[in-house]
């Protein structure tokens, strides 16, 4: 039902958009007309000619994230188990996290070149803090009486990293996976705007150059909706591993 | 033979002084002893340096004769929470201290098996932890300590936050546990009904120091008549009576 009322609230949006835009004799560069940009899309998808787009995006933004959270988790897992790396290190990433990745964008370009290289270490760079910080809460926070039980039974630091921290530390470290997998699309889009010669960002930088804000419409539209699959897939993803014993 | 003696086994932090003032106590092989007293007096801590997992500052532990340096495979342990893992079925929950040091074998599954039966649990074997009641954790952590049978057991007011009837069916399951191998274990309670009803001996302990030492001639197997006998109820006001001499600083060395 509330389903129901959510996608009328859509279509009215859509429909009163389309009405103001008409009878106010808005111009097309400033606000497109929807119907325009589901044209677009339409004919951008049918076409062909956003599917290469689409498909370097979504290539660059799993490359990036792959590589951000594996290195982030890993990471994070070194700094868990080892204090002395943690205070060490921490202080340097805390530092640089608070550098604005995208800033960093124009040196990646000379570093890496235009293309895919470049957007992918942004993506990676964005999305290895969110699983660092994660990965170093979710296993510090174990229950000091089930570190005392695997004491107890002899456990091995291997066994217990494996068989205690990473499994009672799963919910908090995937949590940070959801985060990181929004910000890795932002990331990929973001890095595309600066130094990508193909993708979604980069064609927002091409339709922008020549005036077609309708496309850029389309495009937002893209985007979102592959935002939307790839965090119901990480949603989906968390909900299949924490699936029976976490669930009260 | 004392299966466990402590021989002026005392624990200081840096910081806060004493916490255990050497004490002396022997737990004869077989034999079921009860540790007493308010919280904070350092029964948790005695029991933890007789597990391994703290080492005294001065004195020693010994487990047949053989000084304590660290967490044992003879030595089971029951801590205050159940301390399960969530994402582990009841089966394999048990079987956590066998699947730490090897696979499990067909055999371990079948005592893991028996075990779950005799706490009342068969069937229950592909629950998950969340999926039990308060009591039914406790009973898979009593079973889990038992599943390599080690001679001594130790338990850290495993009962604690258990309603009173399903306490006293589980320290009748602990009793039943205990008997089939005469197994010897050392109790930690503030509850002084539950260490009378347990214990062939019960010690008092009180800001460090072992106060008085109370023996318990109840015979065995104790039931439901015992815990209602005036017997009982005598040896439970006198060992008040030693908590309260205890309280004032009184040593009332008898019985030890």
């Amino acid at each position: 039902m509330v389903r129901l009322a959510s996608a009328l609230l859509l279509v009215l949006l859509l429909a009163g958009w389309e009405v103001y835009c008409r009878v106010a004799g808005v111009s097309a560069l400033v606000v497109p007309l929807p119907s325009a940009v589901l044209r677009t899309l339409w004919d951008g998808l049918a076409g062909g000619y956003l599917l290469p787009h689409l498909w370097v995006t979504t290539a660059e933004m799993a490359m990036g994230l792959a590589a951000g959270c594996t290195v982030g988790f890993l990471a994070g897992v070194l700094l868990a188990e080892v204090p002395v790396l943690r205070r060490l290190f921490y202080p340097y990433i805390l530092a640089s996290q608070v550098v604005p990745k995208l800033a960093l964008g124009p040196l990646f370009i000379v570093w890496f070149g235009f293309g895919t290289t470049s957007t992918v270490v942004i993506t990676a760079l964005i999305c290895f803090f969110p699983l660092l910080e994660n990965t170093m809460t979710g296993l510090q926070q174990v229950d000091p009486n089930k570190r005392e039980l695997f004491r107890m039974l002899r456990a091995t630091r291997l066994q217990t990293l494996l068989r205690l921290k990473i499994p009672s530390g799963l919910p908090v470290i995937l949590a940070g996976l959801r985060v990181a997998v929004v910000l890795a699309l932002v990331g990929a889009v973001v890095g595309e705007f600066i130094g990508g010669r193909q993708g979604l960002g980069a064609s927002i930088i091409a339709a922008q150059g020549m005036m077609d804000s309708t496309m850029m419409f389309a495009l937002f539209i893209v985007i979102t909706v592959l935002g939307m699959i790839v965090y119901q897939a990480a949603a989906g993803l968390e909900r299949w591993l924490l699936r029976r014993p976490w669930k009260g | 033979m004392s299966f466990v003696s402590i021989e002026q086994a005392g624990y200081g932090v840096p910081s806060g002084g004493t916490i255990l003032d050497r004490i002396d106590w022997t737990i004869g092989e077989g034999e079921f002893h009860a540790l007493v007293g308010r919280s904070g007096c350092g029964k948790t801590t005695l029991l933890k340096l007789v597990a391994g997992l703290l080492a005294p500052s001065t004195g020693a532990v010994r487990i047949q004769g053989e000084p304590v340096r660290g967490p044992g495979a003879q030595v089971g342990f029951v801590f205050q929470a159940p301390t399960l893992l969530d994402w582990r079925t009841v089966l394999d929950n048990l079987l956590l201290p066998v699947s730490l040091k090897r696979r499990p074998q067909p055999a371990d599954r079948r005592k893991a098996e028996e075990l779950l039966d005799l706490v009342g649990l068969s069937g229950l074997e592909g629950r998950y932890p969340s999926q039990l009641s308060g009591g039914q954790q406790s009973r898979v952590a009593l079973a889990r300590a038992l599943v390599t049978e080690p001679p001594l057991l130790l338990l850290d007011e495993p009962f604690a936050a258990l309603d009173a009837i399903t306490r006293e069916e589980l320290q009748d399951d602990l009793l039943k546990l205990c008997a089939r191998h005469r197994t010897t274990v050392l109790f930690v309670t503030h509850d002084i009904a539950e260490a009378v009803y347990l214990a062939d001996r019960v010690a008092v302990m009180e800001g460090g120091h072992l106060r008085h030492a109370l023996p318990v001639p109840l015979a065995r197997p104790r039931g439901r008549d015992v815990r209602y006998s005036p017997r009982f109820n005598a040896l439970c006001l006198e060992l008040r009576h030693a908590m309260d001499g205890a309280d004032s600083g009184v040593a009332l060395e008898r019985a030890s």
